[in-house]
């Protein structure tokens, strides 16, 4: 039961970062429709960023990500105006490999800069943990968790109040209405795009001091967030949410029951199973 | 269209073909023969992928799957059964066969970017299924096979397999087939159907295609080839693991070969192969940077000269991922149709 316990905790708290990948690919999906290939990439300079500023500059990670989200804000944006753009009318397998090649070129440019070889950041609090009602938990998870959980609201809060959140939000909806109601929408698709890097990058920030980080770290997040995405209901938000709060504890219970090798598989069949009974997703409208 | 201009005559096939055939008679390097062994992989996967991606319209980011699970079979009976790979082959085509029929049966319940998602979902799950029964495919250690048992027809021996000579016959053999196949799928009914689907998948199912049969004849016949690609590749390179023959890598390798010669078309695939192949060889065994250099274009003893030379070929998937991105945002109905596009143009001046 204690086992049970501490593994279903860990789980949120890992669920909460995987949450913020995943909400950054539903709002690229969203609002232009685009499935971004190079997602973990993003996280994974993300990483790189923090990384850096720490074993530099001697930045906490937890507060680098007031340097990295802004970069990266930029950095999405730019790839946004620059090069995704030109691609939104093209045919769905255009877009995958043109995101796809972004990924290679991000991912393969740190690996030259940086070489392939495992970086481990390290901070005073890297393995200390919190003991609560007898169960050990990870201080850098937890803190991790709680920057998750502000953000979070931060973002429910932009995209429910203000007018460029609503902006955003009718840009998904419904990209014609939305232009004909004087939304500038490749605007709004710059800012989602944007959106999305830095929350993809700030992912990477929270948990580069539990991570290995190298080059390659990537891939393996893209796949988290398609499936987080696709769980929640592709282009919901609070459905993300929920998704990445789901695939933490399906793996962290997954792999104390079947193997920390098999907990892959428990992510993907309990995907297809939603896929297979409910393809809108949890949340999403059932509407394609 | 444009169409018709550029299907190439009967003559200028059986040319093509010829020379194919005879090639290995004039050609000693092993080197051109292992890059002619590439390229005939690459367009047997890539033109199993265009029957059920330019075809039938469905994007399967999980073709390793199929590479992988023909691959798996053929080297897990040779080595584990002593079962011989031109029986184990089809051993593997049988193999995948079953698997895309699974698959197909979940996954093509989904549409569009959903059917892309889960499509690479069910090949992680293959992967990683692959590494964790280490007691059938030896995890993430992979299968490496020391010895191939010389083909022999009743006393007569074949070949045994010590030169690339066979292989290059196998993979021409394969590539053909798969070729002719894409062709009368093409301008079949079976063909029709499948482009139905891809045009509009309700208008298709309110004409009486049955949907999630035709979408699994696709899948059945591009797996099924895609399998007899894994399979020769294992067999020729003697050694496989999980990640470079069932990671997404690779799926995404076959789908780039069936996308940048253009989509769709029975030669895009054949001109993909040519361009990807021969340009990630290229980009990796750094002829590139020797070639500036000794073109004269940069100097050997320059910075420049000595920075091409030491990261060049390390940075070979750098620009491959470059081209990628260029091919897309210039070129977006891929190489052939922006060389038809071109011809149009000069043909109008």
């Amino acid at each position: 039961m204690e086992i049970f316990l501490q593994s279903l905790i860990s789980g949120i708290l890992i669920g909460g970062v995987y949450a913020l990948i995943g909400i950054g690919l539903t709002i690229i999906f969203g609002v232009m429709r685009v499935i971004n290939f190079a997602h973990g990439e993003l996280l994974m300079l993300g990483m790189y960023a923090t990384y850096y500023l720490f074993s530099l500059f001697h930045v906490d990670p937890f507060l680098s990500i007031f340097i990295t989200m802004p970069l990266m804000f930029l950095f999405g944006a730019f790839l946004q105006k620059i090069v995704i753009n030109r691609t939104l009318a093209s045919p769905p397998q255009n877009q995958i490999l043109l995101t796809i090649g972004l990924g290679l070129i991000m991912s393969n440019s740190v690996m030259l800069a940086f070489t392939s070889d495992y970086k481990i950041l390290s901070t005073k609090y890297s393995s200390s943990s919190v003991r609560i009602m007898g169960i050990s938990i990870s201080l850098p998870l937890v803190i991790s968790f709680a920057i998750t959980a502000v953000i979070t609201v931060a973002l429910y809060w932009f995209l429910l109040k203000t007018d460029t959140g609503q902006a955003i939000r009718a840009t998904a909806q419904d990209r014609e209405a939305a232009r004909l109601m004087g939304i500038n929408v490749s605007r709004m698709s710059i800012i989602a795009f944007g959106l999305g890097s830095a929350l993809a990058a700030t992912a990477g920030a929270l948990i580069s001091p539990t991570y290995y980080i190298f080059p390659q770290v990537g891939s393996a997040f893209t796949l988290k967030a398609f499936v987080i995405t696709v769980l929640g209901g592709m282009g919901s938000v609070v459905g993300a949410t929920l998704g990445g709060v789901l695939i933490g504890v399906a793996e962290s219970v997954g792999g104390v029951y079947f193997g920390s090798g098999w907990k892959e598989v428990v992510v993907f069949v309990l995907f297809l199973l939603v896929l297979l009974f409910k393809p809108s997703g949890l949340l999403g409208k059932s509407t394609t | 269209m444009t169409n018709r201009a550029f299907r190439p005559a009967a003559p200028l096939i059986a040319l093509v073909v010829g020379i194919l055939l005879m090639l290995p008679l004039f050609v000693e390097s092993t080197y051109a023969l292992h890059m002619m062994i590439l390229i005939f992989i690459s367009v047997i996967t890539g033109s199993s992928w265009n029957i059920l991606g330019g075809y039938t319209g469905q994007y399967s980011v999980g073709h390793a799957a199929y590479f992988g699970v023909g691959a798996y079979t053929t080297m897990m009976l040779l080595q584990f059964r002593q079962v011989p790979p031109w029986y184990g082959v089809w051993a593997g085509a049988a193999a995948a066969l079953v698997i895309a029929l699974i698959i197909g049966s979940i996954c093509f319940r989904l549409r569009g970017p959903y059917f892309v998602l889960a499509s690479i979902a069910v090949a992680e799950i293959v992967r990683v299924s692959a590494l964790n029964l280490k007691n059938i495919t030896n995890g993430a250690e992979g299968i490496l096979v020391t010895e191939i048992p010389p083909w022999t027809v009743g006393g007569a021996t074949i070949t045994d397999w010590q030169s690339k000579v066979p292989f290059y016959y196998v993979g021409l053999v394969f590539a053909l087939v798969v070729i002719l196949v894409s062709r009368l799928v093409r301008s079949s009914k079976l063909g029709y159907y499948f482009q139905a689907i891809r045009e509009d998948q309700d208008a298709a199912h309110s004409l009486g295609i049955n949907l999630t049969l035709y979408k699994n004849a696709a899948l059945s016949i591009s797996a099924i080839f895609t399998s007899l690609a894994g399979s020769l590749y294992a067999v020729y390179v003697g050694f496989i693991d999980p990640s470079t023959v069932l990671g997404l890598d690779l799926s995404v390798q076959i789908l780039m070969i069936g996308i940048i010669g253009g989509v769709g078309t029975i030669l895009g695939p054949v001109v993909g192969a040519l361009v990807l192949v021969p340009l990630s060889e290229a980009l990796r065994s750094n002829v590139i940077a020797q070639g500036l250099i000794n073109s004269g274009l940069v100097r050997e003893d320059s910075a420049v000269g000595a920075f091409l030379k030491e990261n060049l070929a390390h940075a070979h998937v750098l620009i491959y991922g470059i081209l990628v991105v260029i091919v897309i945002l210039f070129m977006p109905d891929g190489v052939l149709g922006f060389v038809r596009r071109i011809a149009v143009k000069k043909a109008k001046a």
